[in-house]
């Protein structure tokens, strides 16, 4: 991974703005500017909600260290440069970080910023009792130590060659102690105060809070630039449906931005033609995938062993057929169908940032039902009657399920109709997102358990590294009886040269050898077929016409460069 | 008639606890997760310390208890000493919001201004407006108005709201640019200025909640006074030479209105329920609004609570229908 | 005590047909002949009865000579006063002479209305009393029919059947009228309460000079009220007479039918006809047979009754009956009625 060093936010806002506008442009000038998220905003404090509407709007107003620009590359926050190998800022031994703090910073309330608020974030967080949603950001730190009044040291308890996770990013952000210290634990509902309004670093204040309703902003009279941000004012407006809120850009011109549109293609077409707006599109680690189930999920199986490795799959366990379920699939199809502009077909399990990408698997991008048909009969599926493939008198015949959702479920007719055409019969279900996605071990409907042959869902990693989202594909990682169903290898996928390979990359620090990794594990696992991708799903937003500045970054807060918006004058 | 509501004022009590019960039992064994929403990148482990903070580690009905005892009490002290600015709330635990981490009570306070101004303003108009339609087209049952307001009627009771809102944002707002089709929450009323805002601002959700109440209620007006119209006492009532507006006004209008009085009564909770759909279309960030959005999430406090005021809310109206019944009918004894 | 008297109410020709719709469009598609061309005189003091099955246009007929319908042809006069016609604005005026008396004393009374409102509304619209004289007056009605006074505020519905027809008939005494309508107005009482609000009736009527038209379907009462009877089927009039010659010698065969089935209070007389048993159902007043009315359950129906309409005239003195059976051959068609009728007196 490359850093740079450069000051805040000044290769966007070059990139983006002309210089003799820019000259004019004071703290405040802009005036005032309406956001819409058509899902409310809950609280204001990150730490308590793990939602990501939470952590873009607390973004304009707590910040972490160092963030993510629009590339995904590191860019320094709160700090003057990103402590690396070669300035020293990282221990030989991959054990420590240490940060610096820009000299002069100031909280909103006009008190310094130092190494104790950083320490204190990291406590507040990682406390047993508080349910941080982002508590994996501090996971193996043995302790976060205050150098002096600008320097604190992170020393983990292992090698740790990306030690870019704590204090890095718009979810692990730095709150003042003085605010939140009676805070802790189990007392951290208990200030709602602090909750809705924290104290920030950020370009902006919170003046109202409604929780799920609306957001007052006034601009940080001690933001560090002086002349930002631009706007005076912010309303961060919630509630409605996203129809609404496309609307309110597109079409009334009420709305200066509005937050994850996903409408149907058509609908978004039919909009931008009100020539109010533009949809912003970027694309992040957010994919659609189909998860191949390698373990047996019958109901005939005793309970424990259901969906367990002690049972592989009767039909799944051959990769052919694995391969030919991939190549049966019209993901061009599926993407204009189902995202539009907003999505992109793919055949990779790591599809950003775009260094990461693999470029080895573009075969699986054009459907080719004869080599499909070819690979089954290969296998020894043969046709019958009825055109479904039979074998030793088991006919191909598989469960897929996915939660309950209009596109999905178009995309599970697709498919169905797509695998028919190979003799393959799909019995389709779908369950309710909430039950679907829950963890409750009770259930048999979670994407968890997975008691099906396929199901479909999106996941994406958090930040720019996808280590620990390539860890999860690891043997023993999948859920089962002993871990309560918990775990996030899905498929129950178990290669050990996989997790050899995986191995490597926990241990190597250079950047480009950690990015040969990463694309030799993507292709080991898709080339395996243990999954088959499908859509690389974007970020669509959509701003009028009249506000610059804005910067698409899926890789941090969409509003991480929120100071440097400003109101195009005619 | 009192002991008779103070009787049954006191059989709504465990009306109520059952139904909360029920409510609180249906909702813990519902297969939902409040961290279910939460996005996928957050690892199990720390949902597990999420639901674990979220207090669902303890035995249910130890929940229950404590849940009615903050609802009962904790909850409306606070309220009230909220408006009041007595200094009698509470200390202790409060109900907390899965969503916002934050009590239950001041969210409802934020939301039932926004509520009862659009809902309810909905439901009056609506009734301003069926109330004189019922009573033309009854009495002149078959006429063309009868006609125009049966189909009129027909329509608004039909076409569900969310088609006749956007039909309205599409016209008014995106066409004509006269409305803003998103309500602000946070505007105040200052002047006359502000105040022509907040009317143009609350003019359409009230005219989609309008249209719908007042198709069903001028129903119900217009079966009720041809039910009157035919009766003896009418004819009574022309054969002592009464004037037709006394006769139709006086006798059939008083005696027609009490089967519609007790159904308005009893239609008035969803004043507070029923506009979860017009309430999203507009952005109004009502109480429905409230309801539905933690119900998609799993916030199982915050659709408790609302569930259960709003059972209370029926029980309540309900036996105001009977009681206005009572009053209004002198044929009703309830002893 | 023969002498002529004063004809307070004729009516003439007087048509009530009730249009039926059909379809989307509502079109009139025909009429319900609830009175059909009927003609009769009251004279002023007198009771005439009106009796027929249910459903045959009594109470339509009576409503149509108050005027509580916009009549469909024909011409009454009240006192002297021509109403067919007039406009109900124009009529309000007028009906305080002319009252009703209903034969539900329970769907009659405004629920919502107490007897001091019930009683004392027709005062408020029609004189300019004071409160206390209006009250004065309802106290009056209520001593005048047998009601309690401290009852007048309370509500119909906490009154007995009787005890409201007593309002009832309170009411329509409230504003002094010459002529009331009784329709049925012991139909739906008590026996035992039956005779007490005849007599009540009665009595009023000899106290204040009432002129009544008193209907009901049961033909031992209206012999017991009525000075002449009249006969209804399906909303003509097929025979009027004074009362005893009507019950001692019926001629349509309708009334002889009715009169068959009244059991006798007097078992033991000689006089007892044979019961005459009537075939076949009332037909639809929508849709009337032609020819006499009566001539598809006739015991006597002759071929002319199929065809032609029998006319309703005098055959004896006072006594008219519309029966082909006492028309001459030559006589049949000819329009030879005449209006003088003879009261008697009972
Ligand atoms: N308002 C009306 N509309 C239509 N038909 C009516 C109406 N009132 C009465 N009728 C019909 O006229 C006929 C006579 O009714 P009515 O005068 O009430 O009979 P009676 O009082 O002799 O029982 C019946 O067939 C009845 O159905
Ligand atoms: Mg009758």
């Amino acid at each position: 991974m490359t850093t740079r060093t450069v000051l805040l936010g000044t290769a966007a806002a070059l990139v983006l703005a002309p210089a003799s506008a820019m000259a004019e442009r004071e703290r405040g000038s802009s005036g005032h500017l309406n956001i819409i998220y058509w899902q409310a905003v809950s609280t204001m404090n990150p730490y308590l909600s793990g939602g990501t509407k939470e952590m873009n709007a607390a973004s304009v107003v707590l910040e972490p260290l160092a963030r993510f620009d629009n590339l995904g590359e590191l860019t320094p926050w709160l700090v003057d440069e990103i402590p690396t190998l070669e300035n020293g800022g990282v221990a030989e031994d991959l054990k420590s970080i240490t940060w610096k703090l820009t000299e002069g910073l100031l909280w909103s309330d006009g008190t310094p910023v130092t190494s104790a608020d950083v320490v204190f974030s990291y406590e507040y967080c990682t406390h047993p009792e508080g349910g941080c949603s982002y508590r994996d950001r501090y996971a193996g730190i043995e302790q976060v130590e205050a150098v002096d009044d600008l320097t604190v040291t992170v020393h983990f308890e292992d090698v740790t060659p990306n030690p870019y996770l704590p204090f890095v990013g718009a979810g692990s952000v730095i709150i003042q102690r003085a605010q939140f210290q009676d805070c802790l634990g189990a007392r951290a509902p208990e200030c709602t105060d602090a909750n809705f309004a924290p104290i920030g670093t950020g370009p902006y204040v919170v003046s109202n809070f409604r929780p799920n309703d609306v957001i007052e902003f006034v601009a940080n009279e001690n933001y560090r630039v002086p002349t930002q941000p631009y706007f005076e004012t912010v309303t961060w407006a919630g509630g409605g449906d996203a129809m609404g809120a496309a609307r309110a850009v597109f079409q009334t011109g009420e709305m200066d931005y509005a937050w994850n549109l996903q409408l149907a293609p058509e609908v978004i077409e039919q909009m931008e033609a009100g020539g109010r707006g533009e949809l912003l599109v970027d694309f992040g680690p957010l994919m659609e995938r189909i998860e191949l189930n390698f373990t047996d999920p019958s109901p005939d199986l005793p309970d424990g062993e259901r969906g367990t490795r002690e049972h592989p799959h009767p039909i799944l366990s051959d990769i052919r057929v694995r391969e030919a379920l991939s190549r049966a699939i019209d993901r061009e199809l599926l993407t204009e169908i189902g995202f539009g502009p907003m999505g992109m077909a793919t055949c990779n399990f790591i599809v950003a940032p775009p260094a990461m990408a693999s470029p080895n698997n573009d075969n699986c991008l054009v459907q080719d039902i004869d080599r499909a048909n070819e690979l089954l009969d290969e296998a020894g599926w043969e046709r019958g009657a009825d055109g479904i493939r039979v074998k030793d008198g088991q006919r191909l015949e598989l469960l897929f399920q996915t939660s309950t959702n209009a596109v999905r479920q178009d995309f599970q007719a697709l498919i169905q109709a797509d695998w028919r055409e190979i003799g393959v019969d799909t019995r389709l279900r779908n369950i309710d997102a909430g039950v679907f996605f829950g963890s409750d071990p009770g259930s048999n409907d979670t994407y968890l358990k997975f008691f099906a042959d396929a199901q479909m869902y999106a996941s994406l990693f958090e930040g720019t590294d996808p280590t620990p989202h390539l860890e999860q594909r690891r043997c023993g990682r999948e859920p089962q009886p002993s871990t309560q169903w918990q775990g996030q290898n899905i498929n129950r996928y178990c290669n050990p040269e996989y997790d050899e390979l995986w191995a490597e990359l926990n241990r190597e620090a250079d950047p480009d050898r950690r990015q040969e990794l990463v694309i030799a594990l993507n292709d080991m696992f898709v080339q395996d077929y243990a999954h088959l991708p499908l859509v690389a799903r974007g970020r669509v937003s959509a701003a009028s016409t009249t506000v610059g500045g804005i910067v698409m970054n899926v890789w941090d807060s969409e509003h991480w460069n929120q100071a440097e918006w400003y109101r195009i004058e005619e | 008639m009192l002991s008779y509501t103070l009787r049954r004022l006191a059989f709504a009590v465990p009306t109520v606890l059952i139904i909360s019960l029920i409510v609180f039992l249906m909702l813990d064994m519902a297969p939902g997760d409040p961290t279910g929403s939460l996005p996928l990148t957050i690892p199990l482990e720390v949902r597990e310390q999420i639901r674990q903070s979220l207090g669902l580690g303890e035995p249910v009905f130890v929940r229950y208890f404590k849940w009615l005892q903050m609802t009962v009490i904790t909850e409306p002290l606070h309220i009230l000493a909220g408006l009041t600015g007595w200094d009698i709330a509470p200390g202790g635990p409060r109900i907390l919001s899965w969503q916002t981490r934050s009590p239950v009570g001041d969210i409802l306070v934020q939301r039932v201004p926004q509520t009862l101004w659009v809902v309810g303003l909905g439901y009056l108009f609506g009734i301003l407006i069926a109330l004189p339609i019922g009573v033309i087209s009854a009495y002149r049952q078959y006429s063309w108005f009868d006609q125009v307001g049966t189909f009129v009627s027909m329509v608004g009771f039909s076409v569900p709201t969310f088609f006749t809102g956007i039909v309205f944002i599409l016209l008014f707002s995106v066409t004509l640019g006269w409305f803003p089709s998103m309500y602000d929450t946070t505007h105040v009323v200052r002047d006359w200025n502000s105040f022509l805002f907040q009317a143009k601002q609350i003019a359409m959700p009230v005219a989609v909640l309008a249209l719908y109440n007042a198709s069903q209620i001028s129903r119900f007006m217009r079966a009720s006074m041809l039910d009157n119209l035919n009766q003896d006492y009418v004819r009574t009532a022309r054969s002592k030479g009464m004037g037709e507006q006394t006769v139709v006004l006086v006798h059939v209008l008083r005696n027609s209105m009490i089967p519609v009085v007790t159904v308005i009564a009893i239609g008035i909770p969803t004043v507070f329920t029923g506009a979860i759909i017009t309430e999203q279309i507009f952005r109004v960030n009502g109480l429905g609004d409230a309801l539905i959005r933690a119900i998609y999430v799993s916030d199982w406090p915050m659709v408790q609570t609302i569930t259960f005021i709003f059972a209370i809310l029926i029980v309540l109206f309900n036996l105001i229908a009977d009681v206005l019944y009572g009053i209004l009918d002198p044929r009703i004894r309830y002893d | 005590m023969t002498k002529p008297r004063r004809k307070l109410v004729e009516v003439r020709n007087l048509k009530m047909y009730f249009p039926i719709h059909a379809g989307v469009l509502r079109r009139h598609v025909g009429d319900v002949k609830a009175v059909d061309d009927v003609s009769f005189d009251i004279f002023e003091g007198e009771t005439l009865g009106i009796v027929g099955e249910s459903g045959c246009g009594k109470s339509t007929c009576g409503r149509a000579v108050l005027r509580l319908y916009d009549i469909t042809d024909g011409s009454i006069k009240i006192d002297g006063v021509e109403i067919g016609s007039k406009s109900q604005s124009a009529l309000r005026k007028l009906r305080p002479t002319m009252q009703m008396v209903f034969q539900d004393p329970q769907a009659s009374l405004n629920p919502r209305m107490t007897v001091a409102g019930i009683i004392g509304e027709p005062m408020d619209e029609h004189t300019d009393w004071s409160k206390a004289r209006k009250l004065e007056r309802i106290y009056e009605l209520m001593d005048a029919v047998g009601l309690n006074r401290n009852f007048v505020n309370r509500y119909p519905h906490s009154f007995s059947g009787g005890q409201r027809q007593r309002i009832g008939i309170a009411r329509a005494l409230a504003l002094n009228p010459k002529f009331i309508i009784c329709d049925e107005p012991i139909a739906a009482l008590d026996v035992s309460i039956q005779a007490q609000v005849v007599n009540l009736l009665e009595e009023l009527q000899d106290r204040l000079g009432l002129t009544y038209m008193f209907i009901s379907h049961d033909l031992s009462m209206v012999r017991h009220i009525a000075d002449r009877v009249a006969v209804m089927y399906l909303g003509k009039f097929i025979e009027l007479a004074p009362r005893d010659a009507l019950y001692a010698e019926p001629l349509h065969p309708y009334t002889q039918a009715l009169l068959s089935a009244v059991p006798d209070p007097d078992p033991a007389s000689e006089e007892r006809v044979e019961r005459i048993i009537l075939k076949g159902d009332v037909p639809s007043p929508a849709n009337p047979p032609q020819g006499c009315n009566f001539c598809n359950r006739c015991p006597k129906v002759m071929d002319i009754c199929r065809e032609i309409d029998p006319e309703f005239r005098e055959l004896e003195s006072g006594h008219f009956v519309a029966c082909h059976l006492y028309n001459d051959a030559g006589q049949t068609g000819a329009s030879r009625h005449e209006h003088t009728q003879q009261g008697e007196d009972a």
